[in-house]
């Protein structure tokens, strides 16, 4: 390995412009979020603990490679609307990587309602929300938003990495239900799940259509290179206010 | 004939029935109800609450979740519809709005309401999910949190632990 951030002395922890995230400054700068369960790693990803003052705080180091939403940190997204305190909706949550940065971001007033299908990555969701009391697991189809809609409540934002062909009506079924007016919506597209055979550039098109006649307005779109191949990411509004309203 | 609207809705702390104010068209309603989802006050003119009843143990939220997700009736519901909408008697048009339409049609089998879950009701439902706290007293935000929370936990358990086509889950 390349030993990472032993020797915290030389690691300098500053806030990124959105709130909640973290740089870590050392050898490289790294992002990272403040760890809601200190001493604990989610899935094997470096902690930084820095002293300040007579406290240590602890942050877990977040990685490109391994999640979508922070490679569009990385790459400069303008905002992932994600605040402390707010609530968010998370579709393909998988095993609850990028779910347990969320639930750090958000901290212990937010909320994160994290939907898996896969029963194998469901489990391993489940047993990580058991530590983390802001994180409502939900292991169902994100298909079917009425089948958990007695556990899913308004949120700010929805983000959805299904990797499903209909993945722009699954995030617009979610966002009738469950996405306040004016609620913000990031989707992570990958080209080869939607259509294998048109150049990316084509499907990204084609899914901001689909997601426009939805009353998903996109405002955002950017591609995630250098960490994943054909992936863009779309941020957008979810029925925005009229423009000619007085 | 004046047609009484009410409407379901379902939550881990327990069912609502909610009357909708009469309307005349629902292609001027709907408008109205979209933009008074964003302010409770407004949306108090839309509806009022009939009942509520709170799940009285994490067993009987869980029983209650299962089945309403498979779109089926429990005994709990349709108590809870049975004291709290009109008697039918001579079916003095009452409707029922659900958000899904098989939980509907269990309901209209077993005790013949009519039931819907177009036009206005997925908006009406958006605007109950938006201000519960402030049609059912001694419910917070922080309540309804631990109530989704807890649910969320057994509900997810459940499908992890029995399924049925398992297939990859190891025996431990």
């Amino acid at each position: 390995g390349r030993g990472g951030f032993r020797g915290g002395s030389k690691v300098s922890v500053e806030p990124h412009r959105h709130e909640g995230v973290f740089i870590a400054r050392g050898k490289e700068d790294v992002l990272a979020t403040l760890n809601m369960v200190p001493g604990e790693s989610v899935y094997g990803e470096k902690k930084i603990s820095v002293e300040e003052g007579s406290e240590k705080i602890e942050y877990r180091v977040w990685n490109p490679f391994r999640s979508k939403l922070a490679a569009a940190i990385v790459g400069g997204i303008g905002n992932i609307y994600m605040p402390p305190g707010s609530k968010v909706l998370y579709l393909g949550a998988a095993n609850g990587t990028t779910v347990s940065h969320v639930s750090d971001i958000l901290g212990s007033e937010g909320v994160v309602y994290a939907v898996e299908f896969s029963l194998r990555s469901g489990r391993d969701l489940v047993n990580m929300a058991k530590k983390r009391m802001n994180i409502v697991p939900i292991v169902e189809d994100a298909r079917h938003p009425h089948k958990y809609r007695m556990i899913c409540g308004m949120v700010d934002t929805i983000f959805a990495d299904v990797a499903q062909p209909d993945q722009a009506r699954i995030v617009a079924i979610n966002a009738q239900h469950f996405l306040k007016v004016g609620g913000h919506y990031i989707i992570s597209i990958k080209a080869n799940c939607i259509d294998s055979t048109a150049p990316a550039e084509a499907v990204f098109a084609g899914e901001i259509k689909k997601l426009q006649a939805d009353q998903l307005k996109p405002q955002e779109q950017l591609t995630l290179e250098p960490y994943e191949r054909d992936h863009a990411v779309v941020v957008g509004t979810y029925r925005p206010a009229k423009k000619n309203k007085q | 004939m004046a047609q009484q609207m009410f409407v379901l809705f379902e939550h881990a702390s327990g069912y609502g029935l909610f009357k909708v104010r009469e309307f005349e068209e629902v292609g001027t309603f709907l408008p109205e109800v979209e933009a008074s989802s964003s302010d409770v006050s407004k949306f108090k003119q839309v509806v009022k609450l009939v009942g509520y009843r709170a799940f009285t143990s994490a067993a009987s939220s869980l029983e209650n979740i299962n089945a309403i997700s498979e779109g089926l009736i429990t005994d709990e519901l349709s108590a809870f519809l049975e004291t709290n909408l009109p008697k039918v008697g001579k079916k003095a048009g009452v409707i029922l709005g659900v958000t899904d339409p098989k939980l509907g049609a269990a309901i209209n089998e077993k005790l013949t309401i009519p039931v819907t879950h177009i036009g206005v009701i997925p908006e009406i439902v958006r605007g109950i999910r938006t201000h519960l706290t402030h049609f059912v007293k001694g419910l917070t935000n922080s309540s309804m949190k631990q109530t989704e929370l807890g649910l969320g936990h057994s509900y997810s358990r459940g499908k992890v632990k029995f399924n049925v086509n398992r297939v990859d889950n190891m025996i431990i």
